[in-house]
């Protein structure tokens, strides 16, 4: 981010227009880009479920919007922004609209946190990973405040079950970030990245040394966004629809909006954390040697990014594969599935990380 | 629990390998389903002698015959084939068109002209 702010206030200076023009601007800029980014990929990503959801059933998915099915995401919105905004009686009405406001903040924020190229992290704080730990874990705030206020007894049942489900699964995960932490004995995001960058290229990310941790990592996520086989808040063969019963129109759009952000911004943390963030497979990057000069070495910069998104897809690609395959836990074992199998996995992952460490120390320091 | 966690990968593999597979969809306006040779359809009429073994034959009361119009009426149709089995002239034919829905009530009153007898008396 120094890098970029020093080319920004230079390339003002030539124009003449005063430094504290760029001082104000220079935090604008990337946080449009981040949200225009989020818009985006959460349109993708709809569309790239539902199509791998329909060929994963030997359907073809959604092929009539545009061409190839791709407007079909912005078709869907557009619905949604057309239909009535229903309150029901006796709902708290200040609540149920504030939960959605509140479930899309901290998508917003966590994106922040991710640093998508070396130069590029919008938020790079000393401990980017506690930040981010303690904002994947808010929507579930607004989940309970939209469960409590909606007035309805499947509402506030969805709600409940997502407050314990997230109980139980936010420990596994702590310790596993936390084994990750003391690989790479730091916790910054960019700092871990690099880290992980040796001479054993892929074999020399997290994934590799720490292989139980990025399944119960994966395992976790999947229970923390409540996606299927964990989807218990929105059960639909019990709870109709869980805590988003009540919405619609846009209030609902900003939920499911919401969730695949958090879908993304879960695979980049997960890509950071174990799959070498940024960092190319091959060991070096290839715009400088396929672009020679200036070109090149600014191109690195897009094609870490590039990295970053592809492996975050790789990930969503496997959360996808889970959901086309496994049917939904039941309550009871979903919570024992946590307290007996992965918080004591995740503990014993974290002593062996921390013996690795001790006794193996340079390779992976 | 070694066995579960075989099954779950199996599974796992068995989702993956239909990624590959062609999908079975078919695009239903573009692109019709065919159907068998003695599939019977939308019936049809040409050539009737109004000798009345269709009406007697038609479990459904479908069929009437007013003059020269001959009418299926698609409401009561089930499609059974009887009056294209017995018919002695073969004037009953039931075709391989199942795009039946229609807007309309009047559409389902199928009417046919019976050509060329308009003078012979039925006797």
């Amino acid at each position: 981010m120094n890098y970029l702010y020093f080319l920004y206030i230079e390339f003002l200076a030539k124009h003449n227009i005063p430094k504290i023009f760029g001082d104000i601007t220079f935090y604008v800029i990337p946080a449009c880009i981040i949200f225009v980014a989020l818009i985006l990929v959460i349109l993708v990503l709809v569309l790239f479920e539902r199509k791998l959801l329909g060929w994963f059933t030997q359907r073809k998915g959604p092929n009539r919007v545009g061409f190839w099915g791709v407007l079909q995401t912005l078709a869907d919105a557009f619905k949604l922004l057309c239909k009535e905004n229903i309150t029901p009686i006796g709902a708290d009405r200040a609540v149920f609209n504030l939960a959605p406001i509140i479930m899309f903040l901290p998508v917003l924020i966590a994106l922040g946190l991710i640093p998508f190229s070396s130069e590029f992290t919008f938020m790079n704080f000393q401990t980017n990973v506690l930040i981010y730990v303690i904002l994947a874990t808010f929507p579930v705030l607004s989940i309970l405040l939209a469960g409590w206020a909606s007035n309805n007894k499947y509402s506030l049942i969805g709600g409940v079950r997502n407050v314990a489900q997230i109980l139980a699964y936010e420990l596994p995960i702590s310790f596993t970030v936390l084994s990750v932490i003391v690989l790479a004995s730091s916790m910054n995001l960019t700092q871990i990245t690099l880290a992980q960058s040796n001479q054993y290229g892929v074999l020399g990310w997290y994934w590799f040394p720490c292989i139980i941790g990025f399944g119960l990592m994966l395992i976790c996520t999947l229970a923390e966004l409540n996606r299927c086989p964990f989807d218990l808040p929105e059960a639909e063969s019990e709870l109709i629809a869980g805590y988003n019963t009540e919405y619609s129109g846009m209030r609902f759009a900003l939920f499911y909006l919401s969730e695949y952000g958090m879908l993304f911004a879960n695979s980049l943390f997960i890509s950071v954390l174990f799959l070498g963030g940024y960092l190319s497979p091959f060991g070096k990057y290839l715009s400088p040697i396929l672009f020679s000069g200036p070109v090149g070495n600014i191109l690195i910069y897009f094609e870490q990014a590039f990295w970053l998104f592809a492996k975050s897809f790789l990930i969503i690609f496997i959360f996808i594969w889970v959901r086309a395959t496994l049917p939904r836990l039941a309550s009871f074992d979903l919570l024992k599935f946590s307290w007996n199998i992965l918080l004591p996995l995740s503990i014993v992952n974290l002593l062996l990380m921390s013996l690795l460490k001790f006794f193996v120390g340079g390779v992976y320091a | 629990m070694l066995k579960e966690f075989y099954y779950m990968l199996l599974s796992f593999l068995t989702v993956f390998k239909h990624l590959f597979k062609r999908p079975v969809t078919l695009e239903y306006p573009e692109k019709k389903s065919e159907v068998g040779e003695r599939f019977r359809g939308k019936p049809y009429m040409k050539g009737c002698i109004k000798c009345g073994t269709c009406i007697k034959v038609c479990p459904a009361n479908a069929i009437k015959i007013e003059d020269n119009d001959f009418i299926f009426d698609m409401k009561k149709c089930i499609f059974c084939g009887n009056c294209s089995f017995y018919c002695p002239v073969k004037a009953i034919k039931m075709t391989q068109n199942y795009e039946l829905a229609t807007n309309d009530v009047n559409d389902l009153k199928l009417l046919y002209k019976i050509e060329g007898r308009e003078n012979e008396r039925l006797d």
